[in-house]
């Protein structure tokens, strides 16, 4: 009865909508609390003297600090502005996490300072919106073993892993090449070293500013204490003028209860209002392969098709437009990823396209987490992806963060995976890897991916796992790619995906940095910024050419007991991305009819309890009270 | 989530301090002499030539009185007058054996008549051990037992990392819970004094309880931060809930108003119903009255002891929490009028628990609570209050008025430093027909209207354990319902009426950013028989600002109507005393539009509760 209930509400409640956005024309205003579709004035972009002027204030609190800083700008799909580097600055940085191991990227010190500056900018620039405004050092709140940070037996950060998205390699991510057009790639991916910040013009998110002063890539170890991080007041000034909005920083955000940190400290040294100009100040642009050609620009304005993003319109899937959806577009203004039926011939163009717009639709009625004010609509980014791990259909929520593009595509693409009965042989059969350490040497540590499938299958107790095919939601890839397992309690050994906590850490966090290791290396240490000239991908593997990612909110996507692609969602809060993955497929799946729908529930990861009690994986959470409009609650039961 | 199954033990120790009530004082409850072996020796002689007894007849009745004319006077049946009876002359230890030397003899276990064990006689040895010559030594022995069988439905979440089950896909899991308590205290007072009319001159006392539970849920990581724990918990814990010296420094008046001085463990209430604080902290109280006792006052300092998670009793293991009481009270009777007494204190807390995090039994983090940022804080509040008890002929009213002034170090929420400036009030008003008592209810404790400024605005006690609306039989008051999905704080507390998002009442810090509430209701209680008691209570609940609620959910909460409450329920007292109470109650919270933006009610049903608890006391 209750199932028979609850699955009449949801079709109604689409319905409904379908009736209301029919009716009004694209926008359905009686859900879209926010403004969903953020007019791209002219006024929102970052201007020349805008650079100049977010540079010179930090260079003038540098100095009042005695530092010297590099700093970059970028804009909201991540075009670099400016890099700028102040005389005296050190060149190159270390990566560490300070929790003194090795391993991974752990004390790498050989790549150019710049690389940390312009990451932590894209950091402040991808992880905001015009409702939320993160900066790097929440980003530090949000991968670590536990959230909050040292709270003991906690749940690791609910964006466990998403350091290593928008990476050098992705097949999604654009390069300078490509003009003006986004989302731009990361030397590093995204930063939890403090000293990244978004920027604003008229409570717009314009952009981003990183900066390096200390020579140190690390994170935020303790959130209780009140750090005194150079690179993060020098930060600040740099935003004077362009400063979040108090409103929607991270300070008034709250995912469970808690506020993520947005900076610690604010007392500056300088006043940034009267900094003098940049052509007085000693030190220079500093052109970076790849990235930026050593002159200073504009920023693009988000939402027009220089950035790359752009709303959906005719020549889009009509039901994109009718969501008022944003679909990525490239310089000629041409969909990058129009629909398309499955190149595996699994799914067809109308059952990629309703899954993805049924997916926009309950993101159009679901209540943001990390957004403000309360109750605006969620933004996500939303990819579907065939049994290749080809690009299906890429869209989104007008004002969805940036860094979910890339995300939302690493999701899909890692269930598929996971779920894929060739995952356990292909990613054995993938070739070892080395880290490096200090001075770019070899150190001892990486495990081969034969061992780590090797652990997996023992830790299951079943020689057929990862070819058995069990349907992996990311929710319980992300179970099991921790350095505790189960997730959080302290005493535990690792998750079989994950590197063991005396040698873990955000910079070393197991296969999903392996899987990219050598990609994200050399593309860091090449002076093109890329891995080999004109090569795409991070992993060696086909169906993960962006690299995977162990943070919620993918579901596959079966007919009957065959797997046919995945859905994978992205932006403001991962219970809201499984509800937009799950339930969207759900009704995708209830209206198209053709058997297309979530993994049947004997396939499902949820099943398995590796290690008895309390050890079952998670498939899916989707959040408390999740729509705007009326009080329905535990939406996904029985589904 | 915690699920404390703390019992009825605030009750239970009041009752506890009601058995042991100034032992050696203690009340000759249905006292009747035996039967008299020798009658002749009470006797009444009649005089010679009495006068005939006369009865008269009702008004309406005309016939003339009646008349029994006594008989003659036969001195072949009457004993002669002896000048010096032997019995009168038999030396008795004490006078409060007088009763032995005439022949009453009772089992030394008979609690109801004296008994050297419960402070009714001396205790025979300690004049031996201590004083040598005085014969006032008491000693009170008392042992309670509490047992409590609980099953209720409450909002539980499902384990984070980890569900009970397959095909779990949401935050709100299944809420049937049920817990087992067993509590025995035991209370052993040592008294000097002749203490009938005085106060005693000494008193020691010693209660320590001890405590197994129980607890059966159905999701993983609720009753421990540890989901490999499971659904079942059982713990138990043995505690001190009162250990103090009391001296009695000296009488003040031919009425023995006196000044006393009490240190240690030991019980102490804010107010005549325990709205800001009632618990058994360690602590100094110079206390005494005057003028006859119209006038008693307190004047003390407490410092609150850890508690252990999942029983609620004191945890002597653990370090006293670095939260201090200063406290100033005085009671006036019959004030404004006779038949009511007034009190008004000052109470100021200091709480500089900034330190180290704390963690509970069940690993969860309490101090500081984890909401907002969780940097640690201090905070000192003073409450200025004024209260009432009593009757305005036929009306009997209790009140409470209260206010909260103080500062905020730091507020999670805000990050910034609160004044805090937060209100209370609470009036029951009840009459007595017959059988019946009619109540009614009301209650204010202010709200936090905007979390982020630099005002708290939103009432929080120290420690409340209010007996108010129905108290631990009401479903608001006796349930702890966590706030799932904003952090590791409960809408409302254990045996707690104020919804002051806390990480808990028994450890955790006050917060006074937090929605207040306001209460309207209705109860009525029936001495059904001398043995049964039914008791009923219906309070309507609504917030009083949602903000801080909406914050720590990032969600609109837009009603304020949290619900309706109700519960009934029965005390039967098989023997007509407090020795053998049984209380069966059940109560339920009718969901407001604001409880069901926050839970799943519509899903589950509304949350209720139903107790069984036997209390046996000797």
């Amino acid at each position: 009865m209750m199932r028979a209930k609850l699955f009449t509400t949801v079709v109604v409640g689409g319905l409904m909508l379908i009736a209301c956005s029919g009716g009004g024309g694209g926008n359905d205003a009686a859900v879209c609390q926010n403004n969903c579709t953020p007019p791209a004035a002219a006024t929102d972009v970052l201007t020349i003297a805008d650079v100049e002027r977010v540079i010179s204030q930090a260079a003038a609190e540098a100095s009042a600090r005695n530092q010297r800083a590099s700093i970059a700008v970028v804009d909201r799909v991540g075009n670099v502005l400016a890099v700028y580097r102040m005389s005296g600055a050190a060149t190159t940085f270390r990566i560490t996490s300070g929790r003194g191991v090795s391993g991974g990227l752990e004390n790498i010190d050989i790549l150019p300072d710049t690389h940390a500056a312009i990451t932590k900018a894209i950091t402040g620039a991808y992880l905001s919106s015009n409702g939320n405004a993160f900066s790097s050092r929440t980003a530090s709140q949000i991968v670590q073993e536990h959230f909050n940070p040292r709270e003991l037996n906690q749940p690791s950060g609910p964006l466990y892993g998403v350091q290593f998205s928008q990476l050098p390699c992705s097949d999604l991510m654009r390069r300078a090449s490509d003009g003006t057009v986004g989302p731009k790639r990361s030397p590093l991916g995204l930063a939890a070293d403090p000293g990244g910040l978004p920027l604003y013009k008229n409570n717009r998110l314009v952009g981003g500013v990183g900066v390096i002063a200390d020579g140190i890539y690390g994170l935020d170890l303790d959130t209780t204490n009140v750090d005194q991080s150079v690179d993060e007041l020098i930060a600040v000034a740099a935003t004077n003028g362009f400063a979040a909005p108090d409103d929607i920083r991270g300070n008034r955000i709250t995912a469970d209860g808690r506020t993520f940190r947005y900076v610690d400290a604010e007392t500056l040294l300088s006043n940034p209002a009267q900094a003098p100009a940049l052509a007085t100040i000693s030190g220079a642009l500093i052109p970076v392969g790849g990235y930026f050609d050593g002159t200073i620009r504009a920023g693009t304005s988000f939402g027009s098709t220089a950035s790359g993003y752009r709303a959906a319109a005719t020549g889009d899937a009509s039901l994109l437009v009718a969501q008022n959806a944003f679909v990525l577009v490239d310089a000629a203004n041409n969909n990058r990823y129009t629909s398309r039926a499955g190149t595996d011939g699994l799914m067809t163009l109308l059952e990629a396209t309703t899954i993805i717009s049924e997916a926009i639709k309950v993101a159009n009625r679901t209540r943001a987490q990390i957004r403000r004010p309360l109750n605006t609509q969620a933004q996500v980014s939303v990819s579907v992806v065939d049994t290749n791990g080809n690009v299906l259909v890429i869209a989104r929520t007008p004002d969805a963060p940036i860094f979910g593009t890339d995300v939302s595509l690493q999701k899909a693409r890692t269930v598929l995976l996971f779920s894929h009965p060739n995952a356990a042989t292909e990613i054995a059969a993938l070739p070892n890897i080395t880290y490096l350490g200090a001075g770019g040497n070899p150190v001892a540590g990486a495990r081969t991916f034969a061992q780590t499938i090797t652990a997996t299958r023992t830790f299951f107790n079943d020689p057929a796992m990862l070819s058995n095919g069990i349907a992996f939601a990311n929710r319980a890839i992300g179970n099991i790619a921790r350095p505790y397992f189960p997730d959080g309690m302290i005493g535990t050994s690792a998750g079989p995906l994950s590197s063991p906590i005396n040698s873990w850490s955000p910079f070393n966090v197991g296969l999903q940095l392996d899987l990219s290791y050598n990609a994200i290396i050399a593309a860091a240490t090449s002076p093109t910024g890329d891995t080999a000239a004109g090569a795409v991908g991070c992993t060696g593997l086909a169906r993960v050419k962006n690299g995977i990612q162990i943070f919620a909110g993918a579901v596959p996507i079966y007919r009957g007991t065959q797997l046919v692609g995945a859905i994978g969602v992205s932006g403001d809060g991962v219970d809201q991305d499984d509800l937009i993955a799950f339930l969207g497929l759900h009704i995708a799946g209830v209206a198209l009819n053709t058997g297309i729908g979530n993994a049947p529930k004997h396939l499902r990861a949820d099943n398995l309890t590796p290690q008895g009690l309390g050890s079952r994986l998670r498939y899916v959470q989707c959040p408390v009270a999740p729509f705007i409009n009326g009080n329905e609650q535990n939406v996904c039961e029985g589904l | 989530m915690q699920v404390a199954p703390s019992p009825f033990l605030l009750q239970t120790m009041r009752l506890l301090l009601l058995v042991c009530a100034g032992a050696g004082v203690m009340e000759a409850t249905a006292f009747s002499p035996p039967a008299l072996t020798s009658p002749r020796q009470w006797a009444p002689l009649p005089a010679d030539e009495a006068e005939p007894i006369v009865r008269s007849r009702a008004p309406s009745d005309t016939r003339a009185p009646i008349k029994y004319p006594l008989p003659p006077i036969d001195p072949t049946k009457v004993d002669a007058p002896t000048p010096m009876d032997i019995r009168q002359s038999i030396a008795v230890p004490d006078r409060w054996r007088i009763i032995d030397s005439l022949g009453f003899k009772f089992p030394w276990y008979d609690p109801y008549n004296h008994n050297v064990w419960k402070g009714d006689k001396p205790f025979a040895p300690f004049a031996k051990w201590l004083d040598g010559k005085n014969n006032d030594w008491f000693l009170a022995l008392s042992v309670i037992s509490d047992s409590l069988i609980e099953t209720r439905r409450l909002p539980t979440p499902v384990g984070a990392q980890s569900s009970a089950r397959a095909d779990v896909n949401n935050v709100f899991g299944r809420g049937n819970q049920t817990a087992f308590v067993e509590t025995i205290i035991l209370s052993a007072a040592v008294i000097k004094g002749n203490t009938t009319f005085r106060p005693p001159d000494y008193e020691f006392r010693f209660a320590p309880a001890f405590q197994i539970n129980h607890a059966r849920i159905q999701e993983v990581r609720g009753l421990n931060v540890d989901p490999r724990q499971g659904t079942r918990r059982t713990d138990q814990h043995f505690g001190v809930q009162e250990l103090f010296a009391d001296v009695h420094l000296r009488n003040v008046s031919d009425y023995y108003d006196f000044d006393s001085l009490r240190v240690g463990i030991q019980p102490f209430i804010s107010d005549f119903r325990g709205f800001v604080f009632q618990d058994v902290p360690f602590g100094v109280r110079l206390f005494g009255n005057r003028d006859n006792n119209f006038w008693q006052y307190n004047i003390g300092y407490f410092r609150r002891l850890e508690k252990d998670t999942n029983s609620g009793l004191n945890d002597l293991s653990q370090k006293m929490r670095r939260d201090h009481l200063f406290v100033a009270n005085v009671y006036r009777q019959d004030f404004p009028l006779v038949g009511h007494t007034t009190q008004a204190t000052i109470i100021h807390n200091i709480n500089r628990e900034s330190g180290p995090d704390y963690y509970d039994r069940n690993g969860f983090l309490i101090r500081p609570a984890v909401i907002g940022d969780a940097r640690p804080r201090n905070y000192a509040v003073t409450y200025v209050g004024l209260s009432g008890d009593g009757h305005f002929g036929r009306w009997n009213l209790t009140s409470s008025f209260y206010g909260a002034f103080g500062t905020d170090e730091r507020h999670p929420i805000a990050q910034r430093a609160q004044t805090i400036r937060a209100g209370f009030a609470a009036a029951e008003i009840s009459r007595d027909f017959s059988w019946l008592r009619f109540r009614g209810n009301a209650l204010v404790a202010s709200g936090d209207k905007n979390p982020f400024d630099g005002r708290a605005t939103g009432f929080d006690a120290i420690f409340e354990n209010p007996q108010f609306a129905g108290a631990d039989t009401s479903f608001f008051i006796r349930q702890a319902v966590p706030l799932i999905g904003g952090g590791g704080v409960a809408l409302s507390q254990r045996n707690g009426v104020l919804p002051s998002l806390r990480s808990s009442k028994d450890q955790g810090q006050s917060n006074f950013v937090n929605p207040g509430l306001t209460l309207i209701g209705i109860g009525a209680d029936a001495d059904l028989t001398p043995r049964v008691r039914l008791l009923t209570n219906l309070s309507m609940l609504n917030f009083i600002h949602t903000s801080s609620l909406s914050v720590l959910r990032n969600q609109n909460i837009t009603s304020r109507n949290l619900g309706i409450d109700f519960s009934a329920g029965v005390q039967i007292r098989p023997v007509m005393s407090q020795n053998i109470v049984l209380n069966i109650s059940a109560a339920t919270l009718l969901p407001g539009k604001a409880l069901k933006q926050l839970y799943d009610e519509g899903k589950r049903g509304p949350q209720y509760s139903v107790l069984i608890n036997l209390v046996l006391a000797y």
